[in-house]
């Protein structure tokens, strides 16, 4: 398959005003809202390194690519793309860019936009667009880049991607810290963000998610260290100042990334990371054996994930309670819900701007009609 | 002399002394950093809160006028130049709103000094890592519309990573939010697409930037080479590494003598053919590893010694030489034209072979000081633009070193922008398509194209504009022997 081929697919989805689900290797398809479309473009087949200088630590893939393929690829030069949506890793990386979709590791490495140096896209009107670059700094044009980031495939479908990459540390270690369940873990927290180590990802977890994950019944912090070895020990040094962790395996974070698999609900709620530690006990508390919460404190970051038992209420019920004011001024960013449920959630894209934009790059509503509301 | 109506209605909401019409008070504003292209503003108006603001933008829209929004005017690309149209001036918003300690954000006016943002958020144990050179006096809001750089982005990222938000103000008058100052949200990411927009898709009132905890140690070192191509080498061999340094700067054996005999000398070896400034950051134990690893390539590599800043004093003493340095070019003559090509990191050696090369070819002294470790060059040259045979040198030199940086897989413009000066070579990186495209995205902000007309993307590159461009755009710079882009 070839950007050509893609091209001419959606000039023909175009001409026959034939609406299109856009998709990679199709692993997360019941997230976002429900597509309006009957013809599938899969972008699955169309895969591959084209450029990979180890030494600019930049990587080119087509973006059928899965992260997997582009772990193997780099890891043979000792370097990674510090990116690990939840699901797994088969999914491809032109869906992740497209859902701008991350995991724990964005505490140290940051988003999807923070990775992507340029990419090529097809607008809905079937027209091949480059964007970006292939070096790391770069402010040449508008940032069309940042733009098809997180647009869900609505404004253009991602046929390859540029991608920063960073060497492996040398030290890569896990450590777990149990929480006591009482007011004492709002200090720890607040003393772990004020000591400012760096982690490379730093996660709490309710009850729930913990015995999932096999660590116990009581809420937890996973804390990821990475570096020198001097750094790694200084920073394990600090944490044991404050708390007793123990080293558990790095193989936590692929059971972490699949803890969402069996729910039929995800929601992220954002806010300032002050509002969360004040709501910690809140936050841990509340957990009912159908529902998971886990946070990450460096970004501001609650993810609840419901599964089938509890029925679409509780769902809403936060939805409704987090829209309505509750008690931080974030957002509710709602990735997989049920349909009735999907109906009361607000558009993000319906501001005047965002429609001019998407008129500007698909004036049919061609491309994944419906997804963002 | 009478002023002419639209003056006296923007006086009326600014006031008189805030608006300037005369000639030769518009003298000062008509140039940037860049001196060698002058443009004069028809007006300039400078409003003093976000009310005002508002009120004069939107004048400006009810009477079609375009209008070129201007920060502190350090720009290195043309882009603050306002060509017989109104100068929106902004620096007189410099209001810090608000400083939240315990989630590291900072909102401010946009015509808040860089550096000034910095000392504020300093004893708080914060730092606001974008750091171009110009940063005691260059603002945010112009840092937002260039998606501003500087050497510690090599660790801590441009602009664009650290702004959570910002009130933008549409050509046509609409307030608009773009991103969120409390968290993460959905939708189309605005704020990355308003970022970096040079002015084009309107101006900021206010933005909400991310800050950065002040490093627990920061260790500065500087090896000195006695080739340009040893120093290129170790360069690529430290980023190879995976060591991520906060900084890694490089300067010739030209800047660091121009540096040396200038108020700013910083005690770099006058000798040296190059040197690498590096530092490292972060916790102790860790810093003090890498420096060991960093220290054993730079003298692997060919480094005749490695000094490593012994405090703080010394430590801003050898970055006052860096930063200063374009400031000391003016001891060599009264213009200096700068690029700002990106390449691929690995092609460093390769291409300032490339650009020494060029430089004997046209006769002319390149001065390289520049970001090592983004692979982000600033090959700068002196000259007189007075002079019509040395202009046409240096301008053919520095067209071939452009033409060099595409051919490695480089962009045009790492950190200045387009503005004026790249414009002429987008259409080298771009496709018509491509442009099209950016032309049409700036039309979902600007529906008119008022805003910083005629800047970024060349005018006909845009299909769907029927506007009265003869009027509005400015004249081309070829008409201009300094210009550079268009031979």
């Amino acid at each position: 398959m070839t950007t050509e081929s893609i091209a001419r697919t959606i000039r023909d989805a175009s001409a026959a005003r034939t609406p299109l689900r856009v998709c990679g290797r199709s692993t997360w398809l019941d997230a976002g809202r429900p597509v309006r479309a009957k013809q599938t473009l899969s972008l699955q087949g169309d895969n591959g390194v084209v450029s990979y200088v180890p030494g600019d630590l930049t990587l080119t893939v087509r973006a059928g690519t899965s992260l997997a393929e582009i772990e193997r690829a780099t890891a043979e030069h000792d370097q990674w793309l510090p990116l690990d949506p939840y699901g797994s890793s088969d999914g491809t990386i032109g869906a992740t860019v497209s859902t701008a979709s991350a995991g724990p590791l964005a505490s140290g490495f940051g988003l999807p936009r923070d990775l992507v140096l340029g990419m090529e896209f097809v607008s809905g009107r079937g027209e091949v667009i480059r964007c970006g670059g292939k070096v790391v700094k770069n402010v040449a044009g508008f940032d069309l880049t940042r733009l098809l980031t997180g647009s869900w495939g609505t404004l253009g479908v991602i046929t390859e991607v540029t991608l920063r990459l960073y060497a492996r540390p040398k030290v890569d270690r896990t450590f777990v810290v149990k929480l006591s369940g009482n007011g004492r873990d709002a200090a720890f927290l607040g003393g772990f963000l004020a000591a400012r180590l760096g982690p490379f990802a730093f996660e709490v977890f309710s009850a729930t998610a913990v015995r999932l994950l096999g660590l116990g019944d009581r809420a937890v912090c996973l804390i990821r260290f990475g570096g020198n070895e001097a750094g790694v020990a200084g920073q394990l040094a600090a944490l044991t100042a404050l708390a007793t962790p123990e080293e558990v395996d790095a193989n936590l974070w692929t059971r972490v990334r699949q803890l969402e698999r069996d729910a039929d609900c995800v929601i992220r709620i954002s806010g300032p990371p002050s509002a969360f530690a004040d709501g910690l006990d809140d936050i841990l508390g509340d957990d009912i054996p159908s529902t998971m919460t886990w946070m990450s404190p460096v970004r501001g970051l609650v993810r609840l994930v419901v599964r089938k038992s509890s029925g679409p209420n509780a769902v809403s019920d936060v939805i409704i309670g987090n829209e309505s004011g509750g008690d931080h001024s974030g957002h509710v960013i709602c990735e997989k819900l049920p349909t009735e449920v999907w109906r009361q959630v607000p558009s993000a894209v319906s501001d005047p701007l965002s429609q001019r934009i998407k008129r500007v790059f698909d004036s049919n509503d061609l491309l994944n009609p419906g997804i963002l509301g | 002399m009478q002023k002419p109506p639209v003056a006296e209605r923007l006086a009326d909401i600014v006031g008189e002394k805030h608006v300037l019409s005369r000639q030769s008070e518009l003298l000062v504003y008509n140039s940037d950093g860049l001196p060698g292209y002058r443009r004069q503003p028809r007006l300039a108006v400078f409003p003093g809160t976000r009310e005002e603001t508002i009120k004069v933008v939107r004048v400006l829209a009810a009477d079609g006028l375009p209008f070129v929004p201007r920060g502190a005017g350090t720009g290195l690309s043309g882009g603050a130049l306002a060509d017989d149209v109104v100068l929106l001036g902004l620096h007189r918003l410099k209001k810090i709103i608000s400083l939240d300690v315990a989630n590291m954000r900072a909102t401010v006016e946009p015509g808040v000094v860089n550096l000034r943002l910095n000392r504020h958020v300093a004893p708080h144990g914060l730092l606001y890592a974008p750091d171009p050179s110009s940063e005691a006096a260059c603002t945010i809001g112009g840092n937002v519309a260039e998606n501003a750089g500087g050497p510690h982005c090599l660790k801590y990222g441009v602009t664009l990573n650290h702004v959570l938000a910002i009130t933008a103000l549409l050509p046509d008058g609409e307030v608009v939010e773009l991103g969120s100052a409390t968290g993460e949200r959905d939708g189309y990411d605005l704020r990355g697409a308003f970022i970096g927009s040079e002015g084009c898709f309107g101006v900021a009132l206010d933005v909400t930037v991310k800050l950065t905890p002040r490093p627990e140690t920061v260790r500065t070192l500087l090896a000195d080479f006695m080739s340009v191509d040893e120093a290129a080498r170790v360069t690529s061999a430290v980023i190879a590494s995976g060591i991520v340094p906060a900084a890694l700067e490089f300067m010739d054996g030209p800047t660091i003598r121009v540096v040396e005999d200038s108020v700013y000398a910083a005690g770099y070896p006058r000798d040296a053919e190059a040197i690498l400034l590096i530092e490292l950051d972060g916790l102790r134990a860790g810093v003090d590893a890498d420096l060991e690893t960093v220290r054993a390539i730079c003298l692997g590599g060919g480094a005749r010694a490695v000094k490593v800043a012994k405090d703080d004093a010394e430590r801003m003493k050898l970055w006052q030489g860096r930063k200063k340095a374009f400031g000391a070019m003016g001891r060599l003559a009264p213009h200096l034209i700068v690029q700002d090509a990106v390449i691929p990191r690995t092609q460093l050696p390769a291409i300032l072979k490339r650009i020494h090369a060029i430089s004997e070819k046209y006769g002319v002294v390149v001065c390289n000081v520049f970001h090592a470790g983004d692979g982000n060059l600033h090959p700068n040259i002196a000259y007189s633009a007075d002079d019509p045979a040395e202009s046409e040198r240096v301008h053919k030199a520095m067209t071939e070193i452009m033409t060099a940086c595409i051919e490695v897989g480089g962009s045009i413009t790492g950190e200045h922008g387009v503005g004026l000066d790249k414009m002429g070579y987008m259409e080298s990186i771009f496709t018509a398509n491509s442009l099209n495209a950016m032309c049409e995205l700036r039309g979902a902000f600007d529906p008119d194209r008022r805003s910083n007309p005629g800047k970024v993307v060349p005018i006909h590159s845009c299909r769907e504009w029927h506007g009265v461009a003869s009027a509005r755009a400015p004249r081309p710079l070829s008409a201009e022997p300094s210009h550079p882009a268009v031979a």
